[in-house]
């Protein structure tokens, strides 16, 4: 039998699939679709802005203290986030995706995975001095806005604000849906040294379609990043950070861009920039697109392949239809099949199907709103009339957007009583309530923290 | 037409959050422009195509405007394989590929079905016709003139992996086996679908010899084509009628509650849900009982296994010791069952068998549409994905030369031709496997292990 199945196939549930099957649990992850992963820009973002919407959070571990009580990561405290964070740095390292912090110097698109595990443990020894532990970057948006980030995948660390560099913003005409010059524009307009420029994506490809993943596609066959590492040297400076829609491959990610570190650092033209450049790090970074996000879809797969070793089957498309419970057990949950219901067993279930986005709550117009695999009691407004403030963009947010699971201390969700519902039931990332992880900038924080804990509650539990 | 299926299959688009995830995992998009990926495709263009829908009735009734030949905006639709990998990844249950089914019947509708497609789409009638001589027309079919001629004539893409005609029919052996056959109150219907009947009768031999090791006697009553070729190539009332004709011929057996049991996972989709789906059916009490009664063989194995009712008498398949290694592959159709991976778990019984589960999304063939001289180049393309995992792992297994792989196995009959064609390694149902594993079957030689 299954000591854990894992209802989600999001960060939330990969993640602590992941957890589980490391510390020798037999787990399975089964989800209606594909995760919300697919949409994200592949940085983690763990605390941006707090509740009241007046403040950039600089540093999370400071911000913290000051959420609600009920929200998760107060729920977590900040060593068990912090212990989230570095494991899930660590998976990163050994999937060959290595994902960075703020202050990271080393040139991490050079490296090869090996090296990494070594730097990453370093740093974990280090975590209590760490001067940088909680400090967020402060990435470029797609539209040249600052955007808060705790961990970013190496191929946006240059995006860095901090970096005093001058940027140069490389669209491929064609391409729709970024906008060199707008990037650039807001960029100065903060003080950054930026202008843009365009590459002709003719060039590269005849073919109609131009999504962001067909040209990831396309730009891991090595003719295509030889003749796109030439364009990108003939329209750029010595001395400049380099910023491209995130395309720059799929599975040759990482020698595509190291490829191109090199070419745009190495050339022979003297500038007075160039030995800063070199001390700086990479030269090449990525601005997230429109999904299909492909910075999304490298860290699916980098889980993916990390589950496949570990012996975890992800099985997609199969959507929850009921559930058996005797007491507070849940004996097994069953999803709609082509005929009969497909019945799930297992010792432990936690749901992570995400919020009102992810499929996980559905709000009908009714003014319902519900949890649609176990039907648990929800945190949420009563009526349809307080779903939302009457300003649109209201800097506290809409209540519904919080709308959610309310959990305990070892996040298994709670009656109206405050007592658990299910003893073998746990709860974890955007379906958890007192949070609005969109407009906290904490979605992928939330998923990685919980997930991780309930993994380790469930492993404790065993 | 206004029923709940009109409702589950055209108005599910406006579930579509347009997330583009369809498009991420679409096989053929990726490979070719000709189609411009499922949400295009389905949801999008849907809204566009008026066809006389309940949907879009107004207070003066339905409206309805056939659409005129060479007037059809969306085409490309035809160039959707019908893989189902889009219904698969969506996250909120468009059913995009059967959207993409149905607008395609349209098109046929209005502007007619080549012979070609009329053709494959008979696949029970070819596999009938060649049987009455079986030798002759695996010579017609299989010789470089024969299939230049296919090609030019019909447009059946040359290269493309047809099946031979077995000498002998499952029906005929069967009824030269009579004598041999299990006779037990635990009965169950076993569907075997044209490949097995007139292509692979092994595969009905090998799934036959297991129902009986289980103590169950296999019931195959008169069956006809499941109708899903017609269906994929927009052929309706056709399918309907095949569709019809199967209630009919199972009815008695859905009713004294046998299990319907199929080796063939399009068959047995269809019946569960294909057909029932596009053909709106699924009110129709017959329809609706056989759906409920049809099974997957794994599917119906996994049952048993978990109520530990399978003999636990599996054999190593290498007697020699060395490990067994297998690249496994679910088909799409397979997966569109929503049941999981069963055959990987009943295979994981066999000791020593060393499972290799592949992850790639299709092997391009999608039933007929590999066949197609216009698709043939975008089926390969679609497969590489797959033929290049069986590559890794034969490269993988060979430096440490503990075992080899000799075969792959995938449990629908185009995808193995495909498989066998992009590969050039056998594969078998994973019911060989396991028939082969309990010792009632040669794997290699593809026949009962007593010479039946």
């Amino acid at each position: 039998m299954l000591d854990l199945l894992v209802i989600g196939a999001g960060l939330t549930g990969l993640f602590a699939a992941y957890t589980a099957a490391r510390a020798g649990l037999r787990v399975r992850v089964i989800a209606h679709g594909a995760g919300a992963t697919h949409w994200h820009a592949g940085t983690i973002d763990l605390l941006g802005n707090l509740p009241d919407g007046e403040k950039t959070v600089t540093n999370w571990t400071q911000a913290v203290p000051e959420l609600p009580p009920a929200h998760p990561y107060r729920l977590l405290g900040i060593d068990a986030i912090a212990k989230a964070m570095d494991e899930f740095q660590s998976l990163t390292a050994v999937a060959g995706l290595p994902y960075v912090r703020a202050g990271a110097a080393t040139d991490l698109t050079a490296s090869s995975p090996q090296d990494e595990r070594t730097s990453q443990r370093s740093d974990s020894d280090e975590q209590v001095s760490d001067p940088n532990l909680g400090r967020n970057l402060q990435l470029i948006s797609p539209v040249g806005a600052p955007r808060p980030v705790y961990l970013a995948p190496a191929a946006q660390q240059a995006a860095s604000l901090e970096d005093d560099r001058p940027l140069v913003i490389v669209g491929l005409q064609g391409m729709p849906d970024f906008y060199p010059e707008l990037i650039a524009e807001n960029l100065q307009k903060l003080g950054h040294r930026a202008r843009s420029a365009s590459l002709p994506l003719s060039r590269l490809t005849k073919r109609l379609d131009r999504s962001p993943l067909h040209l990831a596609r396309l730009l891991d066959q090595p003719a295509e990043q030889a003749l796109l590492a030439q364009m990108i040297v003939d329209v750029t400076a010595a001395g400049e950070r380099v910023g491209l829609p995130a395309v720059l491959g799929l599975n040759a990610h990482t020698a595509l861009v190291t490829q191109l570190h090199e070419a745009t650092t190495a050339r022979s033209r003297p500038s007075p920039q160039s030995s800063h450049s070199q001390q700086a790090g990479t030269s090449i970074f990525e601005i997230p697109t429109l999904p299909p996000s492909v910075p999304g879809l490298r860290l699916d797969a980098a889980l993916r392949t990390q589950l496949t070793g570990l012996g975890v089957r992800v099985e997609i498309g199969m959507k929850a239809c009921g559930f058996h419970a005797t007491g507070r057990r849940i004996q097994w949950l069953e999803t709609e099949t082509g005929s009969r219901p497909l019945r799930h067993t297992a010792r432990n279930f936690l749901l992570a199907t995400g919020g009102i986005l992810g499929g996980g709550i559905y709000a009908d117009r009714c003014g319902r709103v519900r949890e649609t695999v176990f039907d648990l009691p929800l945190t949420a407004p009563q009526s349809r009339t307080q779903w939302l403030r009457p300003l649109f963009l209201d800097r506290r947010g809409h209540p519904i957007f919080q709308a959610g699971v309310s959990v305990d201390q070892r996040f298994r969700p709670l009656d109206q009583a405050g007592a658990p519902v299910y003893d073998n039931l746990w709860a974890a990332g955007s379906t958890l309530a007192h949070t609005d992880p969109i407009r906290e900038r904490s979605r992928e924080g939330i998923a990685i923290a919980t997930g991780y804990a309930v993994a380790k509650g469930v492993v404790t539990s065993q | 037409m206004q029923n709940a299926t009109v409702n589950s299959v055209g108005l599910s688009l406006n579930a579509c959050i347009k997330c583009n995830i369809c498009t991420s995992y679409c096989p053929v998009s990726a490979v070719t422009d000709s189609f411009p990926g499922p949400k295009y495709a389905a949801p999008q263009s849907e809204r566009f195509r008026d066809f006389g829908h309940p949907y879009y009735a107004d207070a003066a009734g339905p409206i309805s405007r056939p659409l005129a030949g060479g007037q059809m905006p969306d085409a490309s639709v035809d160039y959707c394989s019908g893989c189902r990998v889009c219904n698969e990844v969506c996250p909120t249950g468009v059913r995009i590929a059967e959207i993409n089914a149905r607008a395609r019947a349209r098109i046929v509708a209005a502007r007619g079905l080549s012979l070609r497609n009329r053709l494959l789409g008979r696949n029970e009638l070819l596999g009938r016709i060649g049987s009455i001589a079986p030798g002759l027309a695996n010579f017609v079919l299989h010789n470089p003139i024969g299939r230049r001629l296919a090609a030019a004539l019909f447009g059946v893409a040359e290269k493309a992996p047809l099946p031979r005609w077995h000498h002998e029919t499952l029906n005929r052996w069967l009824a030269r086996t009579r004598a041999q056959r299990l006779r037990s109150d635990r009965k169950v219907v076993y569907f075997h679908g044209c490949a097995t009947q007139y292509y692979e009768p092994y595969v009905g031999m090998a799934a036959i010899l297991v129902l009986e090791h289980l103590g169950y006697e296999a019931i195959v009553p008169p069956q006809n084509c499941c109708g899903l070729p017609m269906l994929s190539n927009g052929e309706f009332t056709a399918a309907e009628s095949h569709h019809r004709r199967n209630v009919a011929r199972l009815a008695q057996y859905v009713d004294a509650g046998h299990p319907i049991i199929g080796t063939s996972t399009s068959c047995t989709l269809t019946l569960k849900e294909e057909a029932p789906e596009l053909l709106d059916l699924e009110s129709d009490p017959g329809t609706h009982a056989l759906k409920l009664a049809t099974w997957d063989i794994f599917e119906w194995l996994r049952e048993r296994l978990d109520q530990d009712q399978l003999p636990s008498d599996l054999r190593p398949l290498d007697q020699s010791g060395q490990p067994f290694i297998l690249p496994y592959h679910a088909p799409c159709q397979l997966r569109a069952h929503r049941i999981g991976k069963p055959a990987l778990d009943l295979l994981a019984q066999i000791p020593g068998l060393d499972l290799r589960e592949s992850h790639a999304r299709c092997c391009g063939i999608a039933g007929t549409y590999g066949y197609k001289t216009e698709k043939y180049q975008i089926a390969m393309d679609v497969g590489a994905e797959l033929f290049d995992y069986v590559a890794s792992q034969t490269s993988k297994s060979e430096p440490d030369s503990e075992g080899s792989v000799s075969f792959t196995a995938c449990d629908s009959e185009t995808c193995r031709w495909q498989l066998e064609h992009g590969t050039g390694l056998p594969s078998r149902h994973p019911i060989e496997l396991l028939a082969a594993a309990y010792g009632l079957y040669d794997l290699q030689a593809r026949r009962p292990a007593d010479g039946s």
